[in-house]
This record gives C-alpha cells, sequence and structure tokens, in this order.
C-alpha cells in the first residue's frame, strides 16, 4: 500500500510539475494582471514555530489549524469568509447542515457522492466513525469534544470499537451520530478537523512527519517537524471534490513552502524585502507599531480575534472570596494601561465575552476609577493580604502579570509574583495542589465561536478539578450554572444568545475576573500578494486558498 | 619559594609595590570601585533625583520636559528615550520598557543584584572548590577519585539545560534539601546553580598546587611532628594557596556575574519584577530597535564589570607571583579552564 | 598503560550513569508535575489524562521509568511527545547545522587565538602587545547573548551586510552556506579567540626561558626560526589539549543560544526548545550524547597525556 501510493504520488508530482512550469510561465507575465489577479505561482510563507502536530487528529492550535484547513474537510466546516460571516457553519463533506432529532440527541448527516482523498481513494461514511475511534486512540486533546456521542466515553477507556453511537453506511453515505445528551455545541465540534474523514488504512499513530491524505483542495507533500512542510494541489480536488463541493473555494496558487523561522525579527525583514510572501505569527510587538504605520492597507491589516484576556482571582478563599476586593481590582486594573504594554495589539474590554461572539454586547462596568477601587478596598478591609500572583514567561503577558502585580500592591497586598515557563504555565495553575493560586493572569481564545466554549470550561462549577482545571477563579455559583447548563443543551439562537449576554452581566457582577482586552492579529504580506483577496476566519486564521499573486 | 610561611610580611607588601606600578590595573580598579559606588548610590538617586522605585511603573503617565508633556510610553508602547535632566532628572535615562519604570534606577538597583550574585556565587564557589581540593590533594586514594568524578560529572553536564530547568522547577514551587530551602524568586537560586557549576573549574588547578605542596618538605616535617590532616591542610598547605585564592576569587566574580546574565536572559535567573543587569538586557533585546540604548546600557555595565575584574585579577597574579612556576602552571590551567568556564556560560548564557 | 586505559573509560561509564540520572531528577522529578497534564491539552477530562499517563507510562514508578527511558536511549527508540517523533531522527537531522556551526568557529578562533597571541608573546611588553591583551579581555567580557542581537540588529538590519541567519545546507549553496553563517562563528568565535591568544601567550613566555631555547639562540639560530621552531612548537602542546576539551564543550552546549538567536536550526535548538516545553526524551538524548561527547574527548586527552608523560600514569597508579 505504501508503495502504491508513493508511485501515484510520484505520478501525480510529475504531471503537477508540467501544469506548475505552466502555471508560473503565466505568472511571470505580470502586465496582464487586471482585478483579481493571478493564478498560480508558489507561495513562500513563514510560520515562527512549526506547529504542534501536523496531523489533523491531534493538532489544537491556531497554526496546526491554519496550516491544515484547507487540506482536511470535516464533515461540516466553516464559511470562508473574515470576521463574523467566517463563524457560521456551512457543510462540507457532508452533504447538508445535520438534522437534528430525538430533542437534540440524534444528528443525521449525508456524504456528498463521488468525494475522493488526495491519494485517489474515495470517501466511505465508514470514514468517519474510523475517524473519530483514531482520534480517541490517539488520546487526542480533541477527544473530551466528543465523548458524549454514545459509548465513546467507554471506548475511550477500553479502545476498543466499534463506537454504538455512530452508524454509517457507505452505500447511501448517510451518517447518524446518537449522544447520550443534547449539545448545543455539537454542531460547531462536528466542523473542526479532529474528525475529519481520513481513508480506513491510516495508521493509527502521529503522522506529523507524513501526514495522511486529506479531502481538501491542497495536500501536504512534505513535512519536516521542526523546519517546515510544502503544499501542492490535490489532484483529485479538480477532478472530483471540487465539483461535489461547489461553495468550498479551489485556490488560487498551486502549491506553497512554508519555512520555520524562529526569529520574528527576521520574518517581519524577509516579508519587507520580499523573500517571504507571508508571515502567519503577527510581528513582534517591538516592530508592530512600526509595520502597521508602513504597510497598513497595502500588506498589512489587523485581524480581530475572538479571545478574551483577563486577570483571575479565586473567589473561594480570602482575600477574594470576598465581591467587594473582586470589584476594587476591576476598578483598579487601567485597560489603556494593558493596551500600551501589549503594544496596541489588544483592544480593551471589560466583560467575558469578546466581540464577534454571537451573544456579546458591550458594557463596562468597572470604569477604571482608583478612588472607587480604594474605597471598596477599605469598606472590605481583607484580613489575609499575603497573596502570590502567577503568570507565564510569554512577553507581553509577564510583563501583563508585572502590572497585576503592581496594582494589587498598590490595593495594599504583600504580592508575590510567580513568572512560569510559558508550555507549563496552564498546568501548573490548573493544579489544586500548587500552593498559593490566589491571582493571576490568563487567556482564552475560542474553539468555535459558540458562547458556551467560555462559559462551560472556563466558570462553570462543574468544570472546577483537582488537575486541568480551567476555571481558575474557581468560581462555582449555582444559578449561573444551572442556566450554563440549559442554555448549553439548546441549539443556539436569538433567544440563546440574549440570554448568554444576560449571563455575561450577570457574571461579570460577581467580578471573578477582571478582563482586560481581546487579541487581536494580523496579515502581513509581501507586496507580490493581493491583500484584499487573504481570508482570516475567526476560527481557522488564514486560508491559503485565499491567497493569491497580484 | 616565593610565599613560605617564614616570609610573612616581605612578599604581600612587595607584591601591592608590584600591583600598584602597574597603571592599567589601578586604573581598572578605579573603574571596579567607581561601579561599586554606583549601584550603592541607589536608592539616594532613587529617592532625591528620580523620585520614583525601581519597579514602579509609570505606563500611562506624562511627565513635562521643558514645560512639554512627554507619554512615558507612548500608546504604540514605545518607552521614552533619556531625558537627562531634562525632567529634572526623572527619567534621567528614559524608561526600561513598556512597564514604564526608570532606567536609571533599575540599573543601578540591578547593578546590585548582579554584584551581590556574582560575589557570593564566586565566594560559595571558591570555598566549596578548596575544600574538595584539599581533600583531594591530600588525601589522594579513592577520596581523590571520586571527587574527580564528580567534577567530571558537573563538568560534562549541560550547563545551560540543566541551569534553565533548575531554575523553571523552582520558580513553580521552590526546593527543599534538607534544612535548605529555596523558594522560588529568591536570588539564591541563580546562586547555588551558578556556584555548582563553576567549582570544577576552580577545584581542578586547585587540586594540583595541593598534590605538589603536600610533598615540600615542611608539609612532611608537619607529619612527622605528628600533626593531624586537618591542622596539615588547613594550617600548613592553605596559606600557601591564599594568593591562587585570591586571583581565582576575583576572576570567579566576573565569571559569575556573565554567569547571572546567562541565568537571567533565559529565564532561570533573577525573577521580576526585581532586576539584575541579565533581566535587563533580555528586555532590552527586545526592544533593540525601538531603544537600542535599552540593551546596551546594561550590557556595557556588565561588559566594565567584567573588564575591569579580569585586568585586576590579572595584575594580582602577575603582582602575587612573577616567578613561581608551581603557581604559573596553576593559572594557566585555571585560564585554560576559565576558558571554557566563560565560553561556555557565556555562549550558554 | 592498558590498566590506566580500562579505568579511565570505566570512570567515563560512570559519569554518563550520573549524567543521565542527574538530568532525569531535574526534570522529571524536580518540577513536581506530570508531563501527562500539560499533554491533554486546554480541555482536558480526567479520563484524557489517565490514558495518556498509561500510553507513555507516567504513572510507572520513577525507577520504572528510568530504566524504560534507558532502554530507549541505547535501543533508539526515544519518542518526543509533541509531535510524537523519533528523537535520533530530528538530532540527526540537526547535526549538519550544529557541526557547521562549531566547526567553522574553531577554525576562526584558533586562527586567530594562535594568531594574535603569537603576535603578543613575541612583542611582549611592547604596545602591541598591550592592545592585543586589552582586545583578548574585552572579547571576554562580552555576554554572547547581548552582541549576537546587537550584530544582527546593526549588521544585517540596519546596514544589510550580512543576511538574516538562518541555516542553508552547504550541499544546497556552499556560498549561501558560508554567508549565513559567518556572523554565528564570530560571534561564538570572539570568546575564545580572547582565552586562546592569552594561553599561548603566557605559555610561549614560559617556554622562552627554558634551557633549549637558550642553547638553540646561543648556537646562532635567527631570531625567527628559534620562535616557531622551538617556542612556538612547544607552547602549542597545551594550546591544542585545551582545544580537545574546548570544542566538545562548544558542540555540546555552547552553541544554543547562537543557534537560537540566528535561527540556525541544529541539535542546540532542538534542545533548547525540549527544555522550554520540559520534555524529557529529547533533553535526555541530547544531553547524554553531548556529554558522552564531552567526557570521551576529556578520556582521551587525559589517555595522551598518560602517554606522553609517565608521571601521570604512575601518579594515579600510586594514588589507587
Amino acid at each position: 500500500m505504501k508503495k502504491l501510493g508513493a508511485v501515484i504520488a510520484v505520478l501525480v508530482l510529475a504531471a503537477l510539475s508540467t501544469i506548475g512550469l505552466a502555471a508560473c510561465g503565466g505568472g511571470d507575465d505580470t502586465s496582464s494582471g487586471g482585478g483579481s489577479g493571478q493564478k498560480g505561482g508558489t507561495l513562500n510563507a513563514t510560520y515562527a514555530s512549526f506547529p504542534d502536530y501536523m496531523d489533523p487528529a491531534l493538532s489544537y492550535t491556531a497554526e496546526g489549524w491554519t496550516a491544515m484547513a484547507d487540506v482536511y474537510i470535516p464533515l461540516l466546516t466553516y464559511k470562508h469568509a473574515n470576521g463574523e460571516e467566517g463563524s457560521e457553519v456551512i457543510p462540507g463533506l457532508a452533504e447538508d447542515l445535520p438534522k437534528i432529532s430525538n430533542g437534540g440527541k440524534t444528528y443525521t448527516l449525508k456524504l456528498r457522492p463521488g468525494l475522493k482523498y488526495s491519494d485517489g481513494t474515495p470517501v466511505k461514511a465508514s470514514d468517519f466513525p474510523f475517524a473519530v475511534e483514531r482520534m480517541i486512540e490517539l488520546n487526542s486533546g480533541g477527544s473530551p469534544f466528543y465523548l458524549t456521542i454514545e459509548g465513546a466515553e467507554k471506548f475511550s477507556e477500553t479502545k476498543k470499537g466499534p463506537i454504538p453511537g455512530i452508524k454509517a453506511n457507505d452505500k447511501t453515505g448517510e451518517i447518524v451520530i446518537n449522544l447520550e445528551g443534547p449539545r448545543g455545541t455539537f454542531t460547531n465540534e462536528l466542523g473542526l478537523m479532529f474528525v475529519a474523514p481520513l481513508p480506513q488504512d491510516t495508521p493509527i499513530e502521529d503522522l506529523s512527519a507524513n501526514p495522511p491524505p486529506g479531502t481538501g483542495p491542497y495536500m501536504i507533500t512534505k513535512s519536516q517537524p521542526g523546519k517546515g512542510w510544502e503544499y501542492e494541489r490535490n489532484p483529485y480536488w479538480e477532478k472530483a471534490n471540487g465539483k461535489a463541493m461547489p461553495d468550498l473555494p479551489e485556490g488560487v496558487v498551486d502549491g506553497a513552502k512554508i519555512t520555520v523561522i524562529r526569529n520574528p525579527q527576521s520574518q517581519v525583514d524577509d516579508i519587507e524585502q520580499g523573500t517571504y510572501d507571508w508571515m502567519q505569527n503577527p510581528p513582534p510587538s517591538s516592530r508592530y507599531a512600526e509595520v502597521k504605520e508602513k504597510y497598513e492597507g497595502t500588506q498589512f491589516r489587523v485581524e480581530p480575534t475572538i479571545s478574551t484576556y483577563y486577570f483571575w482571582m479565586n473567589t473561594q478563599e480570602p482575600p477574594f472570596d470576598d465581591v467587594k476586593v473582586r470589584q476594587a481590582v476591576n476598578y483598579a486594573v487601567d485597560a489603556k494601561a494593558l493596551e500600551r504594554i501589549y503594544a496596541g495589539q489588544i483592544v480593551a474590554t471589560q466583560q467575558i465575552l469578546p466581540p464577534g461572539m454571537p451573544g456579546y454586547e458591550q458594557f463596562e462596568l468597572y470604569p477604571h476609577d482608583m478612588g472607587k477601587a480604594e474605597e471598596l478596598m477599605k469598606e472590605a478591609n481583607p484580613s489575609d493580604t499575603d497573596i502570590t500572583v502567577w503568570t507565564d514567561t510569554e512577553s507581553p503577558n509577564n510583563e501583563a502579570g508585572e502590572y497585576f502585580n503592581e496594582i494589587l500592591k498598590e490595593l495594599g497586598f504583600n504580592t508575590q509574583l510567580k513568572i512560569i515557563n510559558a508550555d507549563n504555565y496552564l498546568t501548573v495553575i490548573g493544579n489544586a495542589t500548587t500552593p498559593g493560586l490566589d491571582a493571576g493572569w490568563s487567556d482564552w481564545f475560542q474553539d468555535y465561536p459558540h458562547p458556551n466554549d467560555f462559559f462551560q470550561p472556563l466558570l462553570a462549577g462543574g468544570s472546577i478539578l483537582p488537575t486541568n482545571n480551567g476555571n481558575f477563579a474557581k468560581f462555582d455559583n449555582s444559578a449561573v450554572n444551572k442556566k450554563i447548563k440549559e442554555l448549553g443543551a439548546e441549539q443556539l439562537g436569538p433567544d440563546q444568545e440574549a440570554a448568554y449576554k444576560d449571563l455575561d452581566k450577570e457574571i461579570m457582577e460577581e467580578a471573578p475576573w477582571a478582563p482586560y482586552g481581546t487579541r487581536t492579529l494580523s496579515t502581513f504580506v509581501s507586496d507580490a500578494i493581493d491583500l484584499e483577496s487573504v481570508i482570516f476566519n475567526p476560527t481557522f486564521g488564514h486560508y491559503l486558498s485565499s491567497f493569491e499573486f497580484k | 619559594m616565593s610565599t613560605e610561611p617564614s616570609a610573612e610580611r616581605g612578599p604581600w607588601s612587595l607584591a601591592l609595590r608590584r600591583f600598584l606600578r602597574n597603571r592599567l590595573a589601578v586604573a581598572f580598579l578605579g573603574l571596579f570601585v567607581l561601579i561599586v559606588l554606583f549601584v550603592l548610590a541607589a536608592p539616594l538617586w532613587a529617592d532625591n533625583v528620580a523620585h520614583t522605585g525601581p519597579n514602579e511603573e509609570h505606563t500611562v503617565e506624562q511627565i513635562t520636559v521643558d514645560g512639554e508633556k512627554k507619554d512615558v510610553v507612548t500608546p504604540e508602547g514605545k518607552p521614552i528615550g533619556p531625558q537627562w535632566f531634562g525632567a529634572d532628572g526623572k527619567f534621567f535615562l528614559g524608561a526600561d520598557g513598556r512597564l514604564g519604570r526608570d532606567e536609571m534606577v533599575r540599573l543601578m538597583y540591578g547593578g546590585r543584584t548582579s554584584l551581590q550574585i556574582g560575589i557570593t556565587a564566586a565566594l560559595i564557589a571558591t570555598i566549596l572548590a578548596v575544600v574538595l581540593a584539599l581533600l583531594a590533594g591530600y588525601f589522594r586514594g579513592w577520596v581523590d577519585g571520586l571527587i574527580a568524578r564528580t567534577l567530571d560529572t558537573i563538568w560534562s553536564l549541560p550547563v545551560f539545560l540543566i541551569g534553565l530547568a533548575l531554575g523553571i522547577a523552582l520558580a513553580v514551587g521552590g526546593l527543599k534539601i534538607g534544612p535548605l530551602e529555596l523558594s522560588s524568586g529568591s536570588i539564591w537560586n541563580p546562586i547555588l546553580v551558578i556556584s555548582i557549576f563553576t567549582v570544577p573549574y576552580i577545584a581542578r588547578p586547585i587540586r594540583g598546587q595541593v598534590l605538589a605542596l603536600s610533598e615540600k618538605e615542611f608539609v612532611e616535617a608537619a607529619v612527622a611532628q605528628g600533626a593531624g590532616p586537618v591542622r596539615v591542610m588547613f594550617s600548613e598547605i592553605l596559606p600557601n594557596l591564599a594568593s591562587t585564592i585570591i586571583v581565582f576569587f576575583t576572576l570567579m566574580i566576573a565569571n559569575s556575574m556573565l554567569f547571572e546574565a546567562g541565568l537571567s536572559f533565559l529565564g532561570a535567573g533573577v525573577q521580576p519584577p526585581n532586576s539584575s543587569w541579565g533581566t535587563m538586557i533580555t528586555v532590552g533585546v527586545e526592544l533593540l530597535n525601538i531603544q537600542p540604548l535599552l540593551a546596551i546600557l546594561p550590557g556595557l555595565m556588565i561588559m566594565l564589570t567584567v573588564l575591569a575584574l579580569n585586568i585586576v585579577g590579572d595584575a594580582l597574579r602577575d603582582a602575587l607571583d612573577p616567578r613561581g612556576k608551581a603557581r604559573m602552571d596553576a593559572a594557566l590551567e585555571f585560564e585554560a579552564q576559565g576558558g571554557i568556564a566563560t565560553g561556555q556560560q557565556g555562549a550558554t548564557a | 598503560m592498558t590498566r590506566f586505559i580500562v579505568r579511565r573509560l570505566v570512570a567515563m561509564i560512570g559519569v554518563l550513569f550520573a549524567v543521565s540520572v542527574i538530568v532525569f531528577v531535574v526534570f522529571m522529578v524536580l518540577p513536581k508535575q506530570n508531563p501527562a497534564q500539560t499533554l491533554a491539552g486546554k480541555n482536558a477530562t480526567p479520563g484524557l489524562v489517565k490514558n495518556i499517563e498509561e500510553e507513555w507510562g507516567f504513572d510507572d514508578s520513577l525507577p520504572v521509568q528510568y530504566a524504560t527511558m534507558m532502554k530507549k536511549v541505547f535501543t533508539g527508540e526515544l519518542t518526543s511527545y509533541k509531535p510524537r517523533l523519533p528523537v535520533d531522527d530530528r538530532i540527526i537531522e540537526g547535526i549538519p547545522a550544529t557541526l557547521s556551526l562549531a566547526v567553522g568557529a574553531a577554525v576562526i578562533w584558533l586562527f586567530f587565538g594562535l594568531l594574535l597571541g603569537y603576535l603578543s608573546a613575541i612583542r611582549a611588553g611592547g604596545w602591541l602587545d598591550r592592545i592585543l591583551t586589552g582586545v583578548s579581555i574585552a572579547g571576554i567580557s562580552i555576554p554572547v547573548f547581548l552582541l549576537a542581537p546587537v550584530l544582527l540588529y546593526f549588521l544585517s538590519y540596519k546596514l544589510e551586510i550580512f543576511p538574516n541567519a538562518q541555516y542553508v545546507p552547504f550541499s544546497e549553496d556552499p556560498y549561501e552556506w558560508a554567508r549565513h553563517l559567518i556572523l554565528p562563528w564570530f560571534t561564538l568565535a570572539l570568546l575564545s579567540i580572547g582565552f586562546y591568544s592569552r594561553v599561548l601567550r603566557s605559555n610561549m613566555l614560559d617556554v622562552m626561558n627554558e634551557d633549549y631555547v637558550r642553547t638553540a639562540r646561543a648556537k646562532g639560530l635567527s631570531e625567527r626560526k628559534v620562535m616557531t621552531r622551538h617556542v612556538l612548537r612547544n607552547s602549542l602542546i597545551p594550546v591544542i589539549t585545551l582545544f580537545g576539551l574546548d570544542f566538545g564543550a562548544t558542540i555540546a552546549g555552547t552553541a544554543i543560544i547562537t543557534e537560537a538567536i540566528f535561527s540556525i536550526d541544529g541539535v542546540g535548538y532542538y534542545a533548547a526548545e525540549a527544555v522550554k516545553k520540559f520534555e524529557l526524551p529529547p533533553i535526555m538524548g541530547v544531553a547524554l550524547y553531548g556529554a558522552f561527547f564531552v567526557v570521551l574527548l576529556n578520556a582521551l586527552v587525559d589517555i595522551a597525556y598518560a602517554y606522553l608523560d609517565p608521571r601521570v600514569r604512575l601518579g594515579e597508579s600510586a594514588s589507587e
């Protein structure tokens, strides 16, 4: 099988190289470039780091999702569009959005006919349960999203399939998923790459060095972990998948070569000099202002993300068990100072849900007011004022932590600042045995555009865990818990969005967090690229298929 | 035989005279003293001129320079540059970064930390090394073997990796070994790491010297008179090592300061919000293209201090022992190994 | 002699064992952290953590974990956590870059170190000697992590004399390979140039006082011949020894920061990345291979010394 794959790959490469040459020839002829730019060419791009995994079942980082979004298409996917429009779930390999029945517990989908993987294998309905099983067997960080599928929990313990909750019919292409309870976020979750169908002979191991075939317009032809990877057009896109999924873009460039450059300063220089066409990560904060001023509108664009940066306070232990103290901290934190600390790469907000998330409506309960903060502190008069403040080493989060530390000192606390290595930070502050978890920094980027993705993991009482805790404030309010649970079972509609809006305010009145901003990222391309056409999706980031040469 | 115990005063005052004749060394000794005075003056400057502490933040504040209002940190996150006396000494050297702290004040306080760590670590490492070298060189046999292999082990450890890991581990929970308790953020963490890793560089050459000394007649005479090992080691051999130890100690301060800067650069040294020259370089390097001074100033301070100590150490060696062959060898070997030490720490670092 | 070599090799194994235990303790025991929790990600459930513990054996007792890991080191089966790939492959891939960096820097530091050392020795006490000594001492007083970004900033970004680092394989384009490595080479070499020149200088001054040099002079040999044939040749031996030790240390660890700042994808950078993530397998791999290299070179130097100088051998056996 492997050999056959290799033979096919060689043939495909040979075929492609001739096409590529022809396309390049066309690309050189810049004079004809009118309106929508040139088709073809190879995009030379750079990432600051290699994704955590180059395997759709395992990757759980923005880099990984961006790198694979146009390679592995799940049954459902997100609209290839900027901003809020890009949060819409649309059919991917499935013909239509799922039919939800049985009180929100049964999802029925139908696979589009005639789909093929990039190695020529036809896509079968049973590839979906295979992908789910493979992901769970690999102990993927994404598996918790799918454990409400009937029997999935048990499968994750025994690793003995099949999962009874998924029925797939290869003849009709019908896929029926039964959940143990209604789950309003499941449609969003079906649109994540964790469960993108894969051929059933895909090995159950991390394939980062040798990514499996996919269904998207591009395929990864080479992957060198730590160094870079390459894309070429999926030959079966034109032959099969493109016709079957006309609503998904086919892509403009013929391929791409990604190089990992760890020094972001060098990355910026390289884009300026045109050595590379695009950098995936934003410029370093010290270059940000300069790049923005020089290139905004021509080669640079600020991109919103659906994220919240916040300081948490442990609501279960003194001194932060007193709501007045927490409110005082909220008044004392000055989002304007933090905007400067982040060199303009955050936009100030004071609430849990960030702009762009359904249910967001701006409010400001605690406008910066040091006098009010001190007054509240006087009223509360906390007896225990020795606290530890936590943050991670990533700049400028470490500086945000130092800022928070100084603010707390000003409010009269005796503080000790602990700055933890970024890769271990969440593990350390999520472990109940770590001493002194009083207050600290954290951020949250959405997994998918659904407000439950903020409230459930970060603020529901049930999410307080002895290890890998995500509810750092240890916020456990029974009224809030009930609302989160009820809303989480419902499908998202206008009523639910309104309810989430109220929930946001209700929690902020309790002030378990002092939120201070939402992060912006950026698109920065060389002058050879048409900035207008580049799409930044709030969930998947930049789509490779949207890049085109001028 | 220049430092026989019988010749008590002669050699030392001779050495002093020789040292004073070396104008360059005297000038650099003066520079070192100036640097020490500079960092000692930190509270004076902070209270009377800058009117701010080393960790006080002024992110959103404005200062008046020659009647003109200026942001300490611009909304784009650019810290203000040197104001000299434009704002009555406030932000004399500008702000230290996006948190808007006074660079001059931090440079002075940071220097205190750097020197403190350098001197303490060098002291601990020298004492440990001398004791180990005495034991190894005097008892020989399995004691020597064990100590030599232990030093080999430390030598072969990837300093950078271990230092970094220890720093991270200590930052999380601190460490408790018997009565010794290290809490996170304590400057004893980098001191401990530095002294452990620098012991081999001093212990090896001194051991050689102890070996040579213990075969001398005056030692054999002492043993024949029934002196116990402790007495022989500490009252017969140790005084003869004095000049070597002084030289090593001077050079090791320089070495430890570079090492500290390296550890801090990697996030395993001095913990924020406190500053050392190493942590300041780290912040500065990130802002190199906005305010290059922020990296260059603390770098220059380290460079000058290390340079001064190296030159003084060199001159001390020449002054204390202009002809002594045995010590020359030892010092040479030290230099060779010190080369590795700094090479490693510098580069690691 | 054979006995000496055998004993030296046994000691070497002991040192390597100690290194492996220390690395294991520092990364597995001291942090008091369960790597499974970090691996499980931001959405982890207790079940997932348990599964990952089982998969990687984090639930075994520490001695068992140590034994398993060492077995993997010897069978070449070490696997990194994230992504789950063989450690040896990445190390082998990184060797050309690290070797290019280390060898190039070594050539530069030997050449300039010896040249400067020789010049200041034959002009000992003169102004050239003083200047060169000053330069050497200044060279060893600059922290690399400051020098490297400053050089990169001024020479590469501001003046655009050199390319932004990155490693270009020699096989791809020898000219670009060298052009990209010039800055890193000099950065890495600068420290050692200072030391080597000083070592050579004091060595030469020592040798000049030896009887045989005086005899050679008395025989009427030209000063130049005396210097090159007798003094330099005899002063080089300790320098070469030192080089044996230093080169190992450079490859084993010194290049790490240089690699990181100049984005050179070598073994050092791989290790640094692993430390950041607290991934034990790559760290253990790099540390042990590196230590092996250093210890082996140390042992070879010792053995060579013992061969050349019987006193060492006797002293060692007498002390046993």
